[in-house]
């Protein structure tokens, strides 16, 4: 798929300024994306505003991003995507400790207020965070949705699994998920008959069948009346495998490949480059792009490098009348133009904090005052040891299989469920290996052969898991905006408060203790250590954790059955204004142990749907009273 | 030789028997990867972060000689034939004559330049034989090296092009069949789960064919013409893809086709080359140009090595192992990693000049 020449130019400020769109949405990320592609199938006009500039694409700026990341020494999440005055991106590197009383950490782009800082990222280039995302790609448990019910924790879903159900598999169509489904049936996850997914799963990893000979088959206690017997099991994956010629009644996947190649064949596969976060070198790896690229062939728009600045209402409808821009024309200048966009109907698309700031920055409240708050975000617990032998780490994909056994059950009651990711990576996210092996053997005066074989081994025996861990819904964990903290386009910048609820850190605490086991089932040796000096350091029951964040954005605009308990309806379409849906993560009233996107895609599809009906139901001429009549 | 009639016309056709069948296919098979040493280098050699556009379009012309290569595997697979790619003299001596009217030029391991791309052009031009009479012409004795596509039967003829050359093995396919079937027998009696499917090669630029009767073998083969050359007249095979042939014209040309073209005006996007980020790697190296006991030719010889053992693996996936073809990506990256150990070196005694990889197959060198 190829973005049409020139479609990031061919709509500028004045285009904009003279037409009213169908649906004026609010972000180029997968949300964004998925909304302009089905509302534009139907032949409606959408215009997307992006954030971030839009030169990306072509397969050379898709290219820039590769070396920016090659030729970068840090290579955290946002390594390959250029640092831009006008669109400042919250950065893990800014994540900083914080101090009772000592104010908010104001140094990156996201304010820190605390209590806990975390490291929560999301990336604001063309094509959102499914630019640097993982791809794992998970569904809710049917009980994840029926958490309050069931266990008497989170807000209440509208919706269930069973509603969501030919959304998620029509999600997965979308980013063409890999997996096999006779792995995916478990706790209750269920599929019609035949289903199988677009792609087979992944090959599991060396390293994840020998935590598989250790480990499967273990029983685990999870509570006094309750034992769980776990086992490794791959994950979804939202990358390019073998298609299976099975899907869609015997007619196939098609995958889609690289975007902007000009005549490559379709479907790079997935290569095992082990940088699947934060940028796949070959597009094996869903983006959004992929979606986008179809989009801007019909009757859509592009408006690149306009930040949305305020959403502007009718003071007696409540309705939308239109966005206000600010646009940069040079991106390393934060000089900017004002401008309007106009449409019938407006989604805002960015992501839980983004869209919570854009509303709280426009001065947009709901009646429950919700709008902010409920911010959630997976906590993940790193555990990590070495195997005694060498395991094949740092081969293949970045986390093709893990520990789900544990993300559902009655214990729930009492503690948060987690997944254990296996990752393929080593300890890379702990503790910044191979850069900082390669530092310590340096330092023991090894070089030449001697230096690569110990790095190799060294590195190559590295068993990191990372526990994500449910994180509910609380009030007090939230988003604002302040006055004092602009960017430099003069955006109110998002002010986080958050707590590791004790919920989670009963989760976190079991987790511990259950890696413990797994290693030692493994006779690996466990290097885990939590610096108290560390952001997302958190004392719980009077031991350290490190809590780290999933970058799994939700909660900040719950739906519900009601104005009173919720800030969107089952549509997402906000309460207050009519004419107004803020979608995405947060939307979602509690997250489970899914990796959000799968869910808000599933949601995003009722939502266009929605949109298509409700656009449909307006355009149908009034029929006109004709009592009496002939 | 035999002679079947079409048309009114005497025809030749060259292949009567299962085993002149056999040769024929071992020609193909050879054939097919010659094409892949020179595109592989051409590629290679492009700096890093520089000419996007010659990469992605070499590569997958280099990924579709890998599909053509096995689709022959599968046509002699569904014959009973055996596939060896460990044959001494399965990797042509470089340069190389490959077959046209006139024997106009070599095919060489070299940098990717103008005379490459020319090259690739002349390898894969799209020529029909003006006359039945010339589609086998006489070969001149041209010396050493390999030739490629010269008639596997009569060796001092060769084929007018690489589409006529597939087109006798159509004809013999059909013949062979024909008689066979006339004599109660069958062609295709190959074990089916020796065929590599869609499964085991994915996203080679066009789909993979399952051969197991006449028709498949043909559409098997028409697909490598197609994608080829585009026997057809046409610039797009019949998957809407562009022949190789035009594919690498918009390197000459510098724009790219797009539908609605005219051979030689593609008004497409512009197409950037820059044939000054290359590392200018020997031409046509052998392992002997390389002093005794150098790191480059150490690192010469584990690229041999490793090109060997990737070619006894791809003769496993096509000897009846096919999911051992899953495994031709990270040998593609062993390849890639050994061949950037050499180009990225100078050539020792050769100013100006960089390491090159040798293909040739290292028993040859070393006896």
């Amino acid at each position: 798929m190829i973005f049409p020449e020139g479609a990031a130019a061919r709509t500028d400020a004045t285009d904009v300024a003279g037409r009213v769109y169908d649906v004026v949405i609010v972000g180029a990320g997968i949300s964004g994306a998925i909304i302009a592609d089905r509302l534009s199938r139907e032949g409606r006009s959408v215009l997307v505003l992006e954030a971030a500039p839009a030169d990306d694409l072509t397969i050379a700026g898709y290219e820039g991003y590769l070396n920016r990341f090659y030729g970068t020494a840090m290579k955290d999440n946002q390594a390959p995507y250029p640092v831009l005055p006008p669109v400042p991106m919250p950065r893990s590197t800014d994540a900083r400790p914080l101090t009772p009383g000592g104010g908010p950490n104001t140094g990156g782009y996201l304010v820190q207020n605390g209590p806990h800082s975390t490291d929560t990222t999301y990336t604001r280039v063309l094509g959102g965070t499914t630019m640097h995302w993982e791809a794992k790609i998970l569904r809710m448990l049917p009980e994840d949705f029926e958490l309050a019910d069931r266990y008497g924790h989170g807000l209440k879903w509208p919706l269930g699994y069973d509603e969501l159900e030919p959304l998620y598999r029509e999600a997965e169509r979308e980013i063409g998920v890999s997996a096999d489904v006779e792995d995916q049936r478990y706790l209750g996850l269920h599929y019609p008959p035949d289903y199988v997914f677009p792609m087979r799963g992944l090959p599991a990893s060396f390293l994840d069948r020998t935590v598989a000979e250790g480990v499967d088959g273990t029983q685990v206690r999870v509570s006094d009346d309750e034992e769980i017997e776990i086992r490794v099991r791959p994950f979804p994956q939202g990358r390019n495998g073998i298609p299976n010629p099975a899907y869609d009644a015997g007619r196939g996947f098609v995958p889609v490949g690289a975007v902007s190649t000009h005549q490559v064949e379709e479907g790079g596969r997935c290569q095992g480059n082990n940088n699947c976060v934060p940028i796949c070198p070959v597009q094996a790896k869903y983006h959004a792009g992929k979606t986008l690229a179809r989009t801007l062939h019909r009757d859509v728009d592009l408006l690149a490098q306009a930040v949305a600045y305020r959403v502007h209402t009718d003071d007696e409808t409540g309705r939308v009348t239109r966005i206000e821009y600010r646009r940069y024309p040079d991106p390393n200048s934060t000089a900017y133009e004002t401008g309007f966009a106009q449409g019938r109907a407006y989604v805002l698309a960015t992501n839980a904090i983004e869209n919570a700031r854009l509303m709280l920055a426009s001065g947009l409240q709901d009646r429950a005052d919700l709008i902010g708050r409920n911010l959630m975000d997976h906590a993940y617990l790193l555990t990590w040891a070495r195997l005694p032998e060498i395991a094949g780490t740092m081969r293949g994909t970045n986390c093709t299989s893990g520990i789900t056994d544990l993300r559902g059950g009655r214990f729930r009651k009492g503690r948060a469920s987690f997944s254990v990711d296996i990752h393929n990576d080593g300890w890379g996210w702990a503790t910044g290996a191979p850069v900082t092996d390669l530092v310590r053997i340096v330092e023991e005066n090894q070089h030449g052969f001697e230096l690569r074989r110990s790095l190799v081994d060294q590195v190559s025996t590295q068993l990191l898991l990372a526990h994500m861990i449910e994180v509910l819904p609380d009030r007090d964990n939230r988003v604002t905006v302040d006055p004092r903290y602009r960017d430099e386009l003069g955006n109110m910048r998002p002010v986080i408060s958050f707590k590791v609820p004790d919920y989670t850190m009963r989760g976190a605490a079991f987790a511990r203790e259950l890696s413990r086991d797994l290693f030692g089932k493994l006779h690996a040796q466990d290097f885990t250590s939590y610096d108290p000096a560390e952001y997302g350091y958190v004392e719980f029951g009077g031991e350290g954790y490190r809590i780290l964040g999933g970058n799994h954005l939700a909660g900040t605009h719950v739906m519900g059955t009601s104005p009173g308990v919720s800030v969107v309806d089952d549509h997402q379409r906000s309460w207050e204004h009519e004419n107004l849906y803020l979608v995405g993560g947060g939307s979602m009233p509690t997250i489970g142990t899914a990796n959000t996107t799968l869910t808000s895609t599933a949601l995003c599809l009722r939502t266009a749907e929605h949109l298509i009906q409700e656009l449909r139901r307006q355009d149908r001429p009034l029929t006109l009273a004709t009592i009496g009549a002939r | 030789m035999t002679s079947q009639t079409l048309a009114g016309h005497r025809l030749p056709t060259e292949i009567d028997t299962i085993a002149e069948l056999e040769a024929y296919l071992n020609a193909a098979l050879r054939l097919e990867h010659a094409t892949i040493p020179p595109y592989l280098t051409a590629l290679y050699s492009l700096h890093p972060g520089a000419n996007s556009d010659a990469r992605h379009l070499i590569r997958v012309v280099a990924v579709e000689e890998m599909l053509h290569l096995t689709l022959v595997a599968n046509v002699m697979n569904a014959a009973g034939l055996r596939v060896d790619l460990t044959a001494d003299d399965f990797v042509p001596r470089y340069p190389a004559h490959l077959p046209s009217g006139e024997i106009d030029f070599l095919v060489s391991v070299q940098p990717f330049s103008p005379a490459a791309v020319t090259t690739f052009l002349n390898i894969e031009r799209p020529v029909k034989a003006p006359s039945e009479s010339r589609r086998l012409l006489r070969r001149p004795d041209l010396g050493a090296g390999t030739v490629l596509a010269a008639s596997p039967v009569d060796p001092s003829r060769c084929f007018y092009s690489i589409g006529e050359f597939y087109e006798e093995i159509n004809r013999g396919l059909r013949h062979l069949h024909d008689r066979y079937r006339a004599e109660g027998r069958e062609l295709f009696t190959g074990d089916v789960a020796r065929q590599v499917t869609g499964e085991y090669f994915y996203s080679g630029g066009g789909e993979i064919v399952a051969v197991h009767d006449l028709d498949t073998a043909i559409e098997a083969l028409t697909l490598i013409i197609e994608q080829g050359e585009g026997l057809g007249g046409g610039i797009y095979d019949g998957e809407g893809e562009l022949s190789h042939y035009y594919r690498f014209q918009q390197l000459q040309l510098g724009s790219y086709y797009q539908r609605g073209d005219v051979p030689g005006r593609p008004s497409g996007p512009a197409l950037d080359v820059d044939f000054d980020a290359v590392h200018p790697v020997a031409i046509d190296v052998a392992l002997t140009d390389y002093p005794d006991g150098s790191p480059v030719r150490e690192a010469a010889q584990a690229f041999n090595r490793t090109y060997a053992d990737f070619l006894a693996h791809l003769t496993a996936a096509y000897d009846g192992e096919p999911q051992k073809l899953l495994e031709a990506v990270p040998w593609m990256f062993r390849l890639r990693d050994d061949i950037e150990r050499l180009i990225r070196n100078p050539f020792p005694g050769r100013p100006g000049v960089h390491a090159s990889p040798v293909f040739t197959r290292a028993s040859e060198e070393w006896s």
